[in-house]
């Protein structure tokens, strides 16, 4: 097969696999597992615009997820605000709060924004925990209905599925279309020169900006996603820990590729549920796995940096490439 | 009055403390030009270790230079094992090793040392000291006495010796330092080591306070870095600054409006200071220039 068939055929086979998957499955905790995997698809996916194409890190992005869950949850549960309504101001709060972070920080160099999403992620778990009246606190935030579109209620775990994953698809065209035409295109050129980018009149902190915000509003789709399944969220979710883990994710799947970030977001989720993915597994085994996922998380994004820049995506390209030439 | 004198010593005790992780930052950042997001991991290390040198049996002295000298070591050899790897420095890189350092130094902890809070005794028994109507901790007197120590240290250190005359250089310039026959390599390594021990001292000086655990390193990490780019990012004696108006600042909130937003000061802080002015109160334009 021609390597340009197989850039379709690929993606293709891929998302037939995903989609018949609810069918050949049975049980239901494990279709739940396949649907927190296409939650954090959602998350890596923006993230990864933001780290593999523009050149960003950001530390915060378990605060937009939390944006766009609360939002959800609040507008639902206590407004009784159609589902599809309160989803898609979600997206838009976090986008906003996107908005007003990297507008000043971008201006500045890369570090900097690191630590904006850092102190806003943490000021945000403050907000999360502190808002009583609003969050729950501490408690948290309980009896988030199910998604309903058009007064048809969503509450099988296959129809939640299809839901989540119809949403990372949404996603994923969304940002393939943003690589592969205009904008991605001078982000590309932001990535390989700043300075011959800003030289040939491409608005690069405007570039950046956009990119961000896009992200942002990925990570509150997200959120208000997650808040509508479980039916239930609460500060614990929303830390420091969980930005780490998605920025894994960005970091591990690579630079300038979608599909580096999906996948690596898809195996590090398998990995948190490998009890109920691998059926033998000692409950014991299980839970050492778990303890030890942050190391695992630190350790790789410095393996990565240091000996595989790229990450996965270059790993796959470079292998593609000495197929095509041999 | 008297409250106004008790909360101005609450803060300048905390401010000591974000003053010695200002440091930390800016030490790094003048010989890397990246934020090490690592530096609040030293400071737990520096309680956490001390605690556990008192349980093998160590006088209270002898803990806190045995927990400092191991903290620097392990500064050192993760700049050696991590950062200088990095071809040509790359900030970016820099701080992502040092993001992914930072988890891992952590999770070490909670292994090795587990989850629950410890404790560290007061480096000298006795009453509170009394002045101008405040009560003044023994602990806390060790805190300013130990961070004038180390930031007189670090001044004499930067002047007079060969050692801090040539971390200077590098600083400014490092490949003119490197063609002078500077090891600029080695000073990176050594910012590292300088960076963590001041880390850990701070973790060590204020654990009879406050207690310690594997978790308290980022929180107090982003209230130094705060400290720091408050003062302006890179000059010592403004990251000093930064550190006790942020803890005085703290200290009022916490006071006169609610504790509650006590923890909220150092991140508003953070986020005004890299918005409004981000090249800090003392320092001069910082703009990125293209």
């Amino acid at each position: 097969m021609s390597s340009r068939a197989l850039r379709w055929a690929v993606p293709a086979v891929v998302a037939l696999l995903v989609a018949v998957l609810p069918l050949v499955i049975a049980d239901r905790f494990l279709i739940k597992v396949f649907t927190f995997v296409g939650l954090n698809v959602i998350v890596a996916v923006g993230l990864g615009l933001l780290f593999g194409y523009a050149g960003q890190v950001s530390l915060g992005h378990a605060a937009f997820v939390g944006m766009g869950a609360y939002t959800s949850a609040y507008l639902t549960a206590r407004l009784d605000w159609p589902w599809i309504v309160a989803f898609a101001l979600s997206g838009a709060v976090a986008g906003l709060g996107g908005l007003v972070l990297a507008i000043p920080s971008l201006r500045l160099r890369g570090h900097y924004l690191a630590m904006a999403t850092l102190g806003f992620g943490e000021l945000m778990s403050l907000v999360f925990t502190e808002a009583d009246p609003i969050t729950g606190g501490v408690d948290g935030f309980t009896g988030i209905p199910f998604p309903s579109i058009m007064g048809f209620e969503l509450r099988q775990p296959a129809g939640l599925y299809w839901l989540v994953w119809g949403v990372a698809a949404i996603a994923i065209l969304v940002a393939a279309n943003m690589v592969n035409f205009g904008p991605g295109r001078a982000m590309r050129s932001v990535h390989g020169s700043e300075l011959g980018a800003v030289a040939s009149g491409v608005d690069v902190t405007g570039v950046k900006v956009r990119v961000f915000v896009i992200s942002a509003t990925f990570a509150g789709l997200s959120g208000a996603l997650y808040a509508s399944v479980v039916g239930f969220i609460s500060p614990s979710v929303f830390t420091l820990q969980s930005s780490v883990a998605y920025l894994a994710m960005a970091v591990i799947g690579g630079t300038a590729s979608l599909a580096g970030p999906a996948v690596a977001a898809t195996l590090l989720t398998l990995l948190e549920y490998t009890d109920a993915l691998v059926p033998g597994l000692s409950r014991s085994a299980a839970q050492t796995i778990q303890e030890y996922q942050p190391d695992l998380y630190g350790l790789a994004i410095i393996l990565v940096v240091l000996f595989a820049p790229g990450g996965l995506a270059a790993l796959w390209r470079r292998r593609a490439r000495g197929g095509e030439s041999g | 009055m008297e409250a106004l004198a008790q909360f101005i010593v609450a803060g300048l005790k905390s401010g000591a403390i974000y003053a010695l992780l200002a440091l930390g930052f800016t030490i790094v950042y003048a010989s890397t030009g990246a934020i090490n997001f690592a530096q609040g991991e030293f400071f737990m290390l520096g309680g956490v270790i001390g605690v556990w040198l008192l349980s093998l049996g160590m006088p209270i002295p002898l803990a806190v230079l045995g927990a400092i000298v191991l903290t620097a070591a392990i500064g050192v050899v993760f700049e050696i094992l991590a950062v200088r790897p990095i071809e040509g420095g790359d900030p970016l890189r820099i701080i992502m090793v040092t993001i992914g350092g930072s988890v891992l130094l952590r999770q070490l902890a909670l292994h090795a040392f587990g989850p629950d809070e410890l404790t560290f005794p007061a480096f000298t028994r006795g009453p509170s000291i009394r002045l101008l109507g405040a009560a003044i901790e023994r602990q806390t007197v060790w805190i300013w006495g130990l961070t004038l120590l180390a930031v007189l240290a670090l001044a004499a250190m930067y002047r007079y010796t060969g050692f801090g005359k040539a971390m200077r250089a590098t600083s400014i310039r490092s490949e003119a330092a490197r063609l002078v026959g500077i090891d600029a390599a080695g000073m990176v390594t050594a910012s590292f080591g300088l960076s963590a021990a001041l880390g850990a001292m701070a973790g060590l000086v204020v654990a009879p306070l406050t207690q310690t655990a594997f978790n308290v390193g980022s929180a107090i990490g982003l209230k130094g870095f705060a400290a720091a780019i408050l003062g302006g990012l890179g000059n010592p004696v403004a990251a000093v600054g930064g550190g006790l108006i942020l803890g005085v600042l703290e200290s009022l909130t916490a006071g006169y409006i609610d504790p509650l937003y006590k923890d909220a000061v150092a991140l508003v802080v953070l986020l005004l200071v890299l918005f409004i002015r981000p090249q800090g109160l003392f320092g001069g334009a910082a703009r990125e220039k293209v």
